[in-house]
């Protein structure tokens, strides 16, 4: 599903912030993205929506060449992967349905279907009772399932996050880590880039462990769930 | 959460293209309405250099009227060097007549010129007494086509005129026209002069709001542009936001200009000496408003598109 071959990102010049990138990530896998902060962990889930392009190497999603991808192509890519940000990214003035609903609006989705499925969504998040809400009025942790929830509302084939459980405290990083199981389950490939140690050992998952922007391990671990 | 359950994905119905202008253009709405004051401000800058514009373009259309009635009026009188006999001023005339840019020839001969002589020494004929018709010459008045009308081309058509064998003196209001057309055409670059500075001042003045709008709502379309909308998603209510912006600041243009002109037509007698009416002054035609509310439009577009350009929202 998700391919780099020998990818270099330069943001400076002699200080590459990921060198020699080298992995696969088969479709409906589950993988934790480690390292400590600076590692390159942003820059390598940038890479596969592409807002990153690499000065070499080509990283391949969902069969498709991300590097040669022209500016025209790249949103196409971009319906079939949901993202978690790290500071969410949620528009302030707009409620949570708007926040939520606008990944389908750019899809060309009906109004009425909208709305349907973005309660849907908020619903099975458990933040239904919220939807007229402001995002400013909301906790970290109801602010991280409106994210998740614009994320996965178009049940996208790639779902990547960069630290969803940051400032979270342990029941609702569990809730949140639920979710993303959850959608795993349902097939999609799902990508958690994480210093949290805790939130790694969750389960039995796949570990790709980055260090001054090259890979030093790549492993699986069972831990229980 | 099973996908077979609940997913509306494969059976959501997505909007036709008319669904789609019109959200759009709801969106464009939603920001006008949004940005009220910016707005109203680049909505009444718009119409201001478009009312300019249009009073030049008005000017511009009575005054073209008048030279052509003006020019209309420009007769070439050639004098013949000797008496002609019949045959000898048919030839004449036949070989007039072959000059490209002759219209119409009129023949006036000694008679005829006395008769117009007299006529102008109203009240002092006696100036007159005993001159006999033989002391003035015969000529020939010629009028010139439409596009011979021109002070360099009158003064070919003269040159070519006085190589004709038997014709004299030839007269002809050179100084005038020559003043008049330029004066006239100074005019006209004046207008383009003005008009082009003013449609520069718009597109400034609409590509610097759209750009405001954009900076105001840089984090949604930053947000429109990862969950997968294409250029075109993101462009097209900023599109239409600066087109609804020129069209209206257009059409106020219009309005304005009628109105000033209504009560223009009706004050004028008081203070001007003359009823501009009578005089045959004109309202624009029905093509020069079209073009200004097209015009107009354009305007708010290409001024959206060019701050757009800027943006590259990746």
């Amino acid at each position: 599903m998700i391919e780099m071959h020998n990818v270099t990102v330069h943001y400076q010049k002699d200080a590459p912030a990921l060198s020699g990138i080298t992995f696969k990530i088969p479709k409906g896998d589950f993988v934790f993205l480690t390292g400590p902060s600076g590692a390159g962990k942003s820059t390598l889930l940038k890479l596969v929506y592409g807002a990153v392009r690499p000065a070499i190497g080509h990283v391949v999603v969902d069969g498709q060449n991300v590097t040669r991808m022209t500016r025209r192509q790249l949103p196409f890519l971009r319906r079939n992967i949901g993202v978690v940000f790290q500071d969410f990214k949620l528009l302030p003035s707009r409620s949570v349905y708007d926040n939520v609903a606008i990944t389908l609006e750019v899809l060309g989705w009906e109004k009425r279907d909208i709305g349907k499925k973005v309660y849907h969504v908020l619903k099975q998040l458990g933040i239904e009772h919220k939807i007229d809400a402001s995002p400013q009025r909301l906790s970290g942790g109801e602010q991280q399932r409106v994210a998740l929830a614009r994320a996965l509302v178009n049940e996208p084939r790639i779902l990547l996050a960069d630290e969803p459980t940051g400032n979270l405290d342990d029941n609702n990083k569990d809730q949140i880590l639920r979710i993303f199981k959850e959608a795993n389950i349902r097939g999609t490939t799902v990508v958690i880039a994480s210093h949290d140690k805790r939130v790694v050992h969750y389960s039995h998952h796949r570990i790709i462990h980055l260090e001054k922007g090259r890979i030093k391990e790549s492993q699986d671990v069972a831990f229980p769930a | 959460m099973s996908r077979s359950r609940h997913s509306v994905r494969p059976h959501a119905s997505t909007i036709g293209p008319w669904n789609r202008f019109c959200y759009f253009t709801g969106k464009a709405w939603a920001n006008l309405r949004s940005n009220r004051l910016v707005t109203v401000l680049t909505v009444f800058t718009i119409m201001l250099a478009l009312l300019i514009i249009s009073v030049f373009m008005l000017l511009y259309v009575n005054l073209e009227g008048t030279v052509e009635q003006w020019s209309s009026k420009v007769v070439i009188t050639a004098y013949f060097d000797n008496e002609l006999s019949n045959q000898d001023l048919a030839t004449l005339k036949a070989r007039v007549n072959s000059l490209p840019g002759t219209d119409s020839l009129r023949y006036i001969d000694k008679e005829e010129a006395l008769k117009r002589f007299r006529s102008r020494l109203k009240g002092q004929e006696a100036l007159l007494e005993g001159v006999s018709a033989d002391v003035l010459p015969a000529s020939l008045e010629i009028s010139l086509k439409k596009q011979y009308r021109s002070p360099d081309a009158v003064t070919g058509f003269v040159a070519g005129l006085k190589r004709i064998q038997g014709i004299g003196e030839v007269q002809y209001g050179e100084e005038w026209v020559r003043k008049f057309l330029t004066f006239f055409h100074f005019l006209r670059l004046l207008a383009f002069l003005i008009g082009g500075f003013l449609i520069m001042a718009v597109l400034f003045i609409v590509s610097n709001t759209i750009k405001l709008t954009i900076m105001a709502r840089r984090e949604e379309l930053e947000i429109q542009g990862l969950v997968g909308a294409t250029p075109f998603f993101i462009k097209a209510p900023f599109l239409i936001e600066g087109m609804l912006q020129g069209a209206v600041g257009a059409f106020l243009a219009v309005i304005v200009l009628v109105a000033g002109y209504q009560l223009f037509l009706s004050n004028a007698i008081n203070f001007l000496s003359f009823d501009p009416a009578e005089a045959g002054l004109t309202f624009l035609p029905t093509a020069y408003i079209a073009a200004l509310l097209i015009g107009g439009t354009l305007l708010g577009f290409v001024g959206s598109l060019a701050s757009l350009k800027k943006f590259i929202i990746t």
